[in-house]
Formats: C-alpha cells, sequence, structure tokens
C-alpha cells in the first residue's frame, strides 16, 4: 500500500500542487474513481478469501483485516492511475498535444482523433446537462426514487446518443469541405517549446520505468508493500 | 462558375428526392440567392453544390454540377475545397475545435493543403483582413460570440481561397448582433466580387446583396430571377418565403390607401 | 391564473464570477404576454430558466403564484410553468410525433382522456396532426422545433415560457409559433418568449423587456420600447427597432413599431390635416 500512495504522492499530488490545479484535480480525479473504487474496496473487504483477523461480521459476509490491507491497496492503485490520467488532461492543451503529435509523425487524423475524444467528455457532458434541463422541464422526476429515476434514463440517454451522433456528421462534413481527408502532410505553424530541463525530465521518467521493475523483481521494494 | 445540370437527390433511405431536377448557374462574381420553405432541399442544394453530396454523404444523385468546368464527382474532396467553400447553421460545429487561436483556425485549411508556411499565414492575415476580425486572431474561437465564430468559419473558407462560397443559412442561429455584423461582411464580400451562393430565410439580407434569386420549394425551383422582381412577387407567401420587409409595407400602404410618392420615397 | 414575481434576482453560475442575472426585479400578471429580448449571453435564458426551478438564485426570489420556487421540486413547478427550450434535439427521445408530445403530459398526472384530448389539441395547435406516427428525426429542424412546442403546450400549464421560438423557423412555422402564443393568451395563460425577431414581438406581444448584460434596460409596450427616445438604448443593446418603426420615423411619426400602427398614425394625421368646414 505504501507503494502506490508514495507514487501518488510524488508523480500526481506534488507536480499538481507545482502546477497549481491540486483542487481541480482531486475534485475531478475522485468522481472519475468513486464507483470503480467503492465496488473495489467493497469487494476486497468482504470476499477476500481465508483472511484470519475478523473485523466485522455482516450476515453472510466476513470482513477480514487482510481483505481491508487489499481493499485499501487497490484503492491506492486505483487513485495513482485515475490521478495521473487527470493530471495529464489538466496539464496539457490539446492544441499543443494535435501538434507536438503532428511534428513526430503521427498520422493528422488520429492526432485528431485523439484530441477530439479528450474535448468530447466536456462536451457530451454540457450536453447531458441541458438535456436533464429540458426533460426537468417537461416534468421528469429525477429528485424522486430509483425505480423512477430509472425511468428516465432513456429520455435522457436518448437525445445524448442521437446528438453525438449528428454532432459528429456535421464536424465530419465541416472538415472534409477544409482538405482534412487529403493525404500526406500538412504544414505546421509552430510547435510547443520543448526545454532542455523538459526533455530531461522526460527520460528520467522513461528510465525510472525499467529501474523500478528491476527493482521490484530484486526484492528490494518489498518493505514498502 | 458552378452550373448544376437538371440534378436531383435522394439520400440513402429516404423515399422521395430532395431535390428534382435543379437546374441553375452561380456567374463569376454572382451573388444568387437560394429562398423556400423549410425542408424545401435547400441544404441539400448546398451539399450537392459544394461537393459534399454524394461524397460525404451517402445518397444518389442524378444530373451533373461543374465547378469552372469539371465535374464535382471526379475531384477527391480536397481539390473541391478549393473550389467551394461551404459554410452551415450552426457555427460551433463547423470550427475544426483543436485550434487554441483565431488564427490557428483560419489557418487550419491551408495547413491542410500542405502549402508553403509563409503563404498560409499570408492567406490567414488576408483573410482576417477581408471580414475585418484581425483583432480576433489571438482569441480563443470557443470563447467567441456566436456571430464572430460563424465570420471565423467563413475565414476558414476564405483562406482556401475558393472560386465559389456556398452559405447555408448563416445567419439562422444568430442574435441581432450577429446577424447586423455577418451580414455587413457578406455585402462587404459581395461588393468586392465574391461568387457566392447563399440560402436564407431573411429575405431582408438577401434584398441587400443578391443580384438574382431561386425559390425552391418541395424540391425543385418555382421561381427565378432578379432579385427585386421574384422577392416582390405576389406569389412569394403561398409559396412559404416571407417578403423582405420594405416589400410588405409597401404592400400593407399602398392597400390602405398610402401610395403615394412622399410615403413610398420613406421606404428607401 | 398565475402570478410571477422576480425579486433582486442575481444568478452567478458555478466556475464563474459574471452575474449572468444581475439584479432582476420584475412582475408578471395573469394572462400577459412578454416577450424578452437582447443579445446572446444577455441573460435571457437565464432569467426565465429561474421560473421553473431549473436554476436557483444566487440572490433575490422567485416567487410563483406567491410560493418560492426554491421550495418547490421542478417536478411540481413543471405543473405551472411550461418551458420549451431553443434546441429541440436536446429533448427529442420518443420513436412517435405523438409519444414525443404525450410524455410531459404523461409526467404531469393527467388522466388519460385528458392527455389524448391535450396530445390531439397541441398537435393540431402545431400543424403536426397528419405525423401523429412519424418518426421524430424524420422531420426537418423546423418541425421538430414545433414538435417541442407542442410537447410542452400538451402539458396544459397556465404558463408557457418559450426560449427562441422562431430561430430557424421559416414564415410558416413563425406564423403557427405567433397563433399559438395567441390561442394560449385567448385561454388566459400568460406567455413569455425569448425572441430575436423585432418584427415578430412588436406584432405579438403587449409588453417588451429588454436586457443587457443580465439587467432589464427597457420594459414596456411595444410602441414605448421602439419608440424614438428609446432607440440610443436600442443601439447600445445592438438591436434594430421594427422596420415599420424606421419608415414612421421618417415620415415624422413615432411609435408605429407595427404595419397596423403605422397605418393607424397615418390616418390620424390625415384626418387631422383635412380642414374642417
Amino acid at each position: 500500500m505504501v507503494g502506490p500512495i508514495t507514487l501518488l504522492a510524488t508523480a500526481v499530488v506534488l507536480p499538481a500542487a507545482a502546477a497549481g490545479v491540486l483542487r481541480r484535480l482531486l475534485r475531478t480525479s475522485m468522481v472519475l474513481s468513486l464507483p470503480i473504487g467503492i465496488s473495489a474496496l467493497l469487494v476486497n473487504l468482504f470476499f477476500f478469501p481465508g483472511g484470519s483477523e475478523v473485523l466485522l461480521r455482516l450476515g453472510p459476509v466476513t470482513a477480514t483485516r487482510e481483505g481491508l490491507e487489499l481493499a485499501l491497496q487497490v484503492l491506492a492503485r486505483i487513485l495513482a492511475i485515475s490521478g495521473a490520467i487527470t493530471l495529464f488532461y489538466l496539464t496539457t492543451r490539446p492544441a499543443e498535444l494535435v501538434v507536438d503529435l503532428e511534428r513526430r509523425g503521427v498520422s493528422p487524423r488520429l492526432a485528431f482523433v485523439a484530441n477530439a475524444s479528450v474535448q468530447t467528455v466536456p462536451a457530451m457532458v454540457d450536453r447531458a446537462s441541458a438535456i436533464i434541463a429540458a426533460q426537468r422541464a417537461r416534468g421528469l422526476d429525477t429528485e424522486g426514487s430509483i425505480a423512477q429515476r430509472a425511468r428516465g434514463l432513456v429520455p435522457i440517454v436518448g437525445p445524448v446518443i442521437m446528438g453525438s451522433i449528428a454532432e459528429v456528421e456535421q464536424r465530419t462534413m465541416a472538415l472534409e469541405a477544409r482538405g482534412f481527408t487529403r493525404p500526406g502532410r500538412r504544414t505546421l505553424l509552430w510547435h510547443p517549446a520543448d526545454s532542455g530541463a523538459e526533455r530531461v525530465a522526460r527520460w528520467l521518467l522513461v528510465l525510472t520505468v525499467p529501474a523500478l521493475l528491476v527493482a521490484r523483481s530484486a526484492g528490494w521494494l518489498d518493505l514498502l508493500g | 462558375m458552378l452550373v448544376l445540370e437538371a440534378v436531383s437527390y435522394r439520400y440513402a433511405g429516404a423515399e422521395r428526392p430532395a431535390i428534382r431536377q435543379v437546374s441553375l448557374t452561380l456567374d463569376k462574381g454572382e451573388v444568387l440567392g437560394v429562398v423556400g420553405p423549410s425542408e424545401a432541399g435547400k441544404t441539400t442544394l448546398c451539399l450537392v453544390a459544394s461537393g459534399l453530396a454524394p461524397r460525404a454523404i451517402r445518397g444518389a444523385m442524378d444530373g451533373r454540377v461543374l465547378l469552372d468546368g469539371a465535374d464535382t464527382t471526379a475531384l477527391p474532396m480536397h481539390e473541391m475545397a478549393a473550389r467551394a467553400g461551404i459554410c452551415f447553421q450552426h457555427p460551433q460545429t463547423q470550427l475544426s475545435g483543436i485550434c487554441g487561436t483565431v488564427f490557428e483556425e483560419i489557418a487550419f485549411g491551408p495547413m491542410n493543403l500542405g502549402l508553403q508556411r509563409d503563404d498560409v499565414v499570408v492567406r490567414t492575415w488576408d483573410a482576417l483582413d477581408v471580414l475585418g476580425i484581425t483583432a480576433l486572431a489571438e482569441r480563443d474561437p470557443m470563447q467567441l460570440s456566436g456571430g464572430q465564430m460563424q465570420l471565423v468559419a467563413i475565414g476558414g473558407l476564405l483562406a482556401l481561397r475558393p472560386a465559389h462560397l456556398i452559405l447555408d443559412e448563416p445567419t439562422a442561429q444568430l442574435d441581432p448582433g450577429g446577424t447586423r455584423l455577418v451580414g455587413e461582411c457578406l455585402a462587404r464580400l459581395a461588393a468586392g466580387g465574391a461568387s457566392i451562393l447563399i440560402t436564407e430565410q431573411k429575405t431582408d439580407l438577401l434584398e441587400r446583396i443578391c443580384g438574382r434569386v431561386v425559390v425552391l420549394e418541395k424540391g425543385g425551383i418555382v421561381a427565378a430571377g432578379p432579385t427585386d422582381e421574384v422577392l416582390a412577387a405576389a406569389g412569394l407567401a403561398a409559396m412559404g418565403v416571407a417578403a423582405p420587409s420594405r416589400v410588405r409595407v409597401r404592400r400593407a400602404l399602398a392597400g390602405a390607401g398610402f401610395g403615394d410618392g412622399a410615403i413610398m420615397d420613406a421606404l428607401h | 391564473m398565475i402570478e410571477l414575481r422576480l425579486e433582486g434576482l442575481v444568478h452567478v453560475y458555478r466556475d464563474s464570477t459574471v452575474r449572468a442575472v444581475d439584479g432582476v426585479d420584475l412582475q408578471v400578471g395573469p394572462g400577459q404576454r412578454v416577450a424578452i429580448v437582447g443579445q446572446n449571453g444577455s441573460g435571457k435564458t437565464t432569467l426565465v430558466r429561474h421560473l421553473n426551478g431549473l436554476l436557483r438564485p444566487t440572490e433575490g426570489r422567485v416567487l410563483v403564484d406567491g410560493s418560492d420556487a426554491a421550495r418547490l421540486h421542478v417536478a411540481q413547478l413543471a405543473r405551472r410553468v411550461g418551458l420549451v427550450f431553443q434546441d429541440p434535439d436536446r429533448q427529442i427521445f420518443a420513436r412517435s410525433v405523438r409519444a414525443e408530445v404525450e410524455f410531459g403530459a404523461r409526467n404531469v398526472g393527467m388522466d388519460r382522456a385528458d392527455r389524448n384530448d391535450a396530445v390531439s389539441q397541441a398537435l393540431a395547435a402545431t400543424g403536426l396532426e397528419g405525423e401523429s406516427d412519424t418518426n421524430p428525426y424524420d422531420l426537418g429542424d423546423s418541425r421538430r422545433k414545433l414538435l417541442a412546442l407542442a410537447s410542452v403546450l400538451a402539458m396544459r400549464t397556465p404558463v408557457l415560457v418559450l426560449d427562441e421560438p422562431t430561430t430557424g423557423q421559416d414564415v410558416r412555422g413563425v406564423e403557427i409559433v405567433g397563433s399559438v402564443i395567441r390561442a394560449a393568451h385567448a385561454e388566459g395563460r400568460t406567455v413569455i418568449a425569448i425572441s430575436h425577431d423585432m418584427g415578430f414581438v412588436a406584432e405579438t406581444f403587449d409588453r417588451v423587456v429588454i436586457m443587457r448584460e443580465g439587467r432589464i434596460v427597457l420594459d414596456g409596450s411595444p410602441a414605448g420600447v421602439f419608440a424614438q427616445r428609446a432607440w440610443s438604448t436600442l443601439e447600445e443593446t445592438y438591436l434594430e427597432p421594427p422596420f415599420p418603426s424606421r419608415v414612421g420615423a421618417r415620415l415624422g411619426l413615432d411609435s408605429t413599431p407595427t404595419d397596423e400602427a403605422l397605418i393607424a398614425r397615418l390616418r390620424e394625421r390625415a384626418s387631422d390635416s383635412v380642414p374642417s368646414t
């Protein structure tokens, strides 16, 4: 458990604090990892086979100390992963990402898709909230019981999907009309600054991965668990 | 010159064609208005004229579309882009969405064509200049007003230096300020000799910029001629098109017995 | 019959510091027809979304029929205030036109007989009576917009709020929206509509509220807000008075926002100038 937490602290929380996005990072990655985090916590806590030290008995299931430890470890890992992904999105300007990918020889279309998928999330969230508002205005009860809310899913999910399809269609036409489907390299006007320090940091990160793998298999990290 | 020769278009899965036997010519330096009720086929006409249909939208086309003599179905889409630029109703979905500044957004088309860097820069400044939006160059396109976004979309087309501009209800979704802004720009482009095919419900705008107007109803052309004649025709309302304000008020005044010269002069 | 009252309404969206609505006091009596006009971003949509509780005031109060809207569920308010959104594609989900229109009426708890009656009436009012079984996505943009209007009409709310009902409509669509508003008015319902079409506003509404940067800058009859003394205020909000107003001004007449008003003023002047013998 100490491992993922150390990682979370050094690779996610510290850089996020340095970039001034710590609060947004915490909020976003909490929301992202909450559902999977809770289910992982419950499953590992109550269904860990062969734990000996019983902490809590709830009918047919028991929570053991070993289960709790594993659950916390899984949770820490999920937080480390979701935190790292969120940090990437919060600190990377999509336009810069695309330009840089292209400069490194990635096909413009692939670069566009990579970026569009980043941008689609907030657009989807906006659309979904507008749709929820419109359906509530028509008396859809989203504040009632779970059964009532479940009934409200179709009127919300339907327009979200149809709207996304229509938008993709329109965007595709607009892109085609501007020559985006032309084969071959595009002209690039600029590329993001890439300082020496950034390059060094990037290579250090790349080298850290095999180093950690070696350390792990040699048993030097067992202490951290 | 843009020529449609007896063009019919039926979308994949549709029972009836969206446009039937449409023939029209857009001469160099001409602004041609297309009016008609909704579902008359105006958007389909624009898609066909730009070559997007049938290339990007599935369907069956009859007849021929010629852009400066070249059959559109024989040209790859990126070559069409330099011949005909198309602008749609909704400003947001026309922007690439991946450009951080207006400048890059307008440069997007020329960059796609792989033009020389200097050429891209010159074309982009030219487009900004023609539309009078150089002050927006460094702004984030997604933070602009609807009217400004629509001008950026048009600028993105102009940077491709297309021989023809096809505009599908470019002011329909805009507020009065945006409509005025885009209208003024279109009037400037028209005066500058651009070849424009434009559909609009706002006949007041067409009256100002178009030399000729065609009326589309149920997929077919039902009237065509000089703007003043077509938009002042008595049967226009029956075709589902609003007369320009000037025509409507003149008619109302004349009907009430106020058709004398001094009052009619006040309409201009 | 319901009275709406906004008291010192302020709204600041989350993650924003801008006062989208910045201190609005507005009272709309039962049966009034009110147009709200202004550029995008002037706070019109934010304002009307308070009327059915979709947004809660940051400051101030919204009173619907005397009770504080903040204490009512949106589902409860939906029985009193029907709000039609600008973009129909953000609400249409059903597989048939009729089912789409029935959705709201069912949600507000109408019984079957009332519902059938309300749905048929709403379809007829919007010219969609022949399209009951049509898939909404087979309708063009402007008829989809009328479908969204029909779906709220069928809820038979005493207050009807329309967000840009004429945007993107052709002349027939605009006529239908106008006739729906007149019919609702004749039934004593309150109608509030956001619109960018000054001619339509002058022809269809008794009262025009003009907004700019979250505040009300003009409030009065069409003849009043489009009168020449208000033109400089209109110009500051990038609005133009309707064409008949401009023609009237050139003829030395004021307050002629519609064709009828222009003709009436010309008649008055003609009869004044006839020398009495």
